[in-house]
């Protein structure tokens, strides 16, 4: 038992990056981020013992995580609708942003807090530097369109965040 | 601007993540604490609160089919036409618990490692599949108008014909007509908004967006 916990709890200090970035981009406020990540915390514990070792752990894990921060953003998007778009940016103790490419990391933030909740999975996967076969695993669609819809989206990130920086 | 520019703007992401120290302010992600509580099962995700929501929707149908049950049973069916509409009731509303017990069965079955449009798809329609239940429920409506009728009062009452008849046909019509027209191509109309309440509506447009959204996605 000692060791199943300490084995699950490695996994999760190994991902708890990913899933910080993937509340952070689907959740606008920090009690929402939180209840988030238990939810994600406890789907993976949940699925962990019936995970299939043949797959991927770091495909099943996206799928998972990213499943459930899309349902919960759904069933709270009403409320995450009448929230300002300064709220969506992440939560860092020193929100003093001493330096441009912290300013240029804010952007992005709120570029991605706009998109839709497929993309915001797509663009996440891309900048986790995901191959496009594993994006679209993950996500379930063809590489074609992976890759069609990737470049959109870079390109509307791109023109806004040289839009704000004129 | 390049692309490796846009990655190396997430980059900064990481550090700040370690400078802040956010991984240590949501340590509870990894205490002991947590873990106990993820032990436990205390922790409801939404869809468990969707299915148990349902579970209490099947009780409170049981409990109203034993009641008609009673009713019929203890009417010793003297009365064709109450007989008859208890019966009628008592199967719709069979139908109904049928497809809700359905529900929490695609509930249990829902499996978040699937791909993410699938899962998501899965969901979409399983929160929209609420349109099946209300379609079905009002087609019951006529018989709520006929229980208390009776075969003297058919025979020898012109007020039966004046105005209980034509107001179980309209029932009837009225009960059809929604059977065949609540759907999802109707949602934006105001009489469906008014008939299933803002909540649901709402639930149920938001559904139906999500689903275009899902299918629109998929085609890329």
């Amino acid at each position: 038992m000692q060791k199943e916990k300490d084995d699950f709890l490695h996994l999760i200090n190994e991902n708890k990056g990913i899933i910080i970035k993937i509340c952070n981009s689907y959740c606008s406020n920090k009690t929402d981020r939180e209840d988030l990540a238990q939810e994600i915390i406890y789907t993976i514990w949940k699925g962990s013992k019936t995970f299939n070792p043949d797959f991927k752990f770091s495909t099943w894990m996206y799928r998972v995580a990213l499943n459930v921060a899309i349902s919960f953003y759904r069933a709270n998007k009403k409320l995450q609708n009448n929230i300002s778009l300064d709220e969506t940016e992440v939560e860092i103790e020193d929100k003093v942003l001493n330096s441009s490419s912290e300013e240029n990391l804010h952007l992005l933030q709120k570029q991605i807090a706009g998109l839709k909740e497929l993309d915001k999975a797509l663009v996440i996967l891309y900048f986790e530097e995901k191959s496009y076969k594993e994006i679209a695993d993950i996500v379930g669609i063809s590489e074609t369109n992976v890759a069609t819809k990737l470049s959109r989206i870079k390109e509307k990130l791109k023109n806004e965040i040289t839009k704000f920086k004129k | 601007m390049e692309d490796i520019e846009l990655k190396n703007i997430w980059k900064v992401y990481d550090q700040k993540i370690e400078e802040a120290k956010i991984l240590n302010l949501q340590s509870w992600v990894v205490n002991l604490k947590t873990f106990e509580y993820l032990q436990t099962h205390k922790a409801q995700s939404k869809l468990r609160s969707l299915a148990n929501f349902k579970i209490w929707a099947i009780v409170a149908g049981i409990v109203w089919l034993l009641f008609l049950g009673v009713l019929a049973y203890g009417n010793h069916f003297q009365n064709v036409y109450f007989t008859s509409s208890v019966i009628a009731i008592l199967f719709f509303t069979i139908i109904a618990v049928a497809v809700y017990i359905k529900q929490v069965v695609l509930i249990n079955q829902i499996n978040y490692s699937e791909s993410v449009v699938n899962t998501q798809q899965n969901l979409t329609e399983l929160q929209a599949s609420t349109i099946n239940v209300a379609r079905v429920l009002f087609l019951q409506t006529p018989f709520y108008t006929t229980f208390f009728w009776s075969t003297k009062w058919i025979t020898s009452d012109i007020k039966f014909w004046l105005i209980a008849f034509p107001v179980t046909l309209f029932f009837t019509f009225l009960a059809i007509w929604l059977y065949r027209s609540i759907s999802f191509k109707n949602a934006n109309k105001k009489w469906f908004k008014i008939l299933m309440g803002k909540k649901e509506w709402e639930s149920i447009v938001i559904a139906k967006e999500y689903l275009n959204e899902i299918e629109e996605f998929k085609k890329g």
